[in-house]
């Protein structure tokens, strides 16, 4: 009924340590989940340590650095390196955050990284996000309007209106906050999780939409938004500042504001 | 060396091959909750001055007498709100615990036996204690 330890296959062991040079002055340790699907074993910690003066100054150059010169077996998720496709999201010093964005010199001691908690791992630093993307896909996530669009195509929409989308149109649906919900940990299958919820409030405050109704009911449901207890973990641990509770908490007041 | 090498020694079964955006949209939503949710913040916000009152009301009622305490509950005032602060309470209660029951059993025959059990026993325990504040109070 309860389970107090992970089970015996999913327990964590020690793994290899890799020492820097002997010349190296500012030495940092990297202590970082491994787990390979190929080969029966147990997901380990590797232990890196790279000398900091030859290393750039955030994780992900750590992370690159280990895979170019010291274990090139390291698997992770990276692209722009500049905190804009939200591909390098793990788990740095107990909080989520996008590599690429996280100074070394933020985090005291070693540095521990493991994949974002409570998804499913494919390999090394790579969590599964078919089903965070699939529940994306599910709030139909684009213009949905009867009115035809004018004869130049250009659907009008005023400064005013488009400031309604800030805070909401630039999220790079990195899953940081979503993988950092305890609600979305115990109930990952039908409640939706901060990125999306914020996303769907993204498209109900678009003013060209006109299927506001319809997301609104969509939304309705005490699974998908109503698992939402406020917790924050989503808003505290977003790399790129946005407040997705706020989103949720927006949603519920209009939900609400129909039946007044 | 197997006749197929490409193949695991054992090959694992799939239970679910339904695809992530038919698991995703699940049953569709359920139209509902909303009442749920107004409901726990008006019954939390009605029960801080309904508590406030029903603390002061006991401490103001030291020493008196069995007799002085149901004349106290016979008065309009102090049977209503002491019915609002009982249903309340056992409302938010139930809330409460229902929240606690649909985010951590995942279960369906434990959920629904504990729903159930959650409702009937909120139910009932709210009732004894509105019967007899009645039975004092009328």
């Amino acid at each position: 009924m309860v389970a107090l330890r992970l089970p015996a296959n999913s327990r964590i062991k020690q793994g290899q340590t890799y020492k820097a040079s002997a010349h190296a002055k500012r030495v940092r340790k990297f202590h970082i989940y491994r787990w390979n699907p190929d080969d029966g074993a147990n997901p380990r910690t590797d232990t890196y340590e790279l000398d900091l003066d030859a290393c750039g100054p955030m994780v992900l150059d750590a992370l690159i650095k280990i895979k170019n010169e010291v274990d090139s077996t390291l698997t992770f998720r990276r692209s722009c390196r500049e905190g804009i496709c939200g591909s390098c999201a793990m788990s740095i010093d107990g909080v989520n955050t996008l590599a690429c964005l996280k100074p070394i010199g933020d985090v005291r001691g070693a540095v521990r990284i493991t994949p974002l908690p409570h998804m499913a791992v494919v390999k090394d630093l790579v969590p599964d996000l078919s089903q965070a993307f699939a529940q994306y896909r599910s709030i139909e996530p684009w213009l949905k309007a009867d009115t035809p669009p004018p004869p130049n195509g250009e659907r009008l929409q005023s400064r005013e209106e488009r400031a309604q989308i800030d805070g909401l149109w630039e999220c790079i649906l990195c899953f940081c906050c979503t993988a950092g919900c305890p609600s979305y940990w115990w109930n990952g299958d039908r409640f939706l999780g901060p990125a999306i919820l914020l996303q769907a409030h993204r498209w109900i405050v678009e003013s060209r939409d006109e299927a506001t109704g319809e997301r609104l009911e969509a939304l309705h449901d005490p699974f998908k938004l109503y698992r939402c207890h406020t917790i924050m973990n989503c808003t505290n641990t977003c790399p790129k500042g946005l407040n997705p509770a706020k989103a949720i908490g927006a949603i519920k007041r209009l939900i609400v504001e129909r039946q007044v | 060396m197997t006749d197929k090498p490409d193949r695991p020694a054992v090959t694992p079964h799939v239970a679910v091959l339904a695809s992530p955006l038919k698991r995703a949209r699940g049953l569709g939503s359920a139209r509902s909750g909303s009442g749920a949710w107004w409901a726990e913040r008006l019954t939390s916000v009605a029960l801080v001055p309904l508590t406030l009152w029903f603390i002061a009301s006991i401490i103001s009622l030291e020493g008196t007498s069995r007799a002085g305490v149901i004349a106290w509950l016979q008065a309009p005032v102090p049977l209503v709100l002491m019915l609002c602060m009982i249903v309340a309470t056992f409302w938010h209660m139930e809330q409460g615990l229902r929240v606690v029951i649909d985010d951590y059993l995942r279960n369906d025959v434990m959920r629904m036996t504990m729903l159930l059990l959650n409702r009937g026993v909120c139910a009932i325990a709210g009732l004894l204690c509105v019967v007899s504040v009645l039975r004092l109070g009328l």
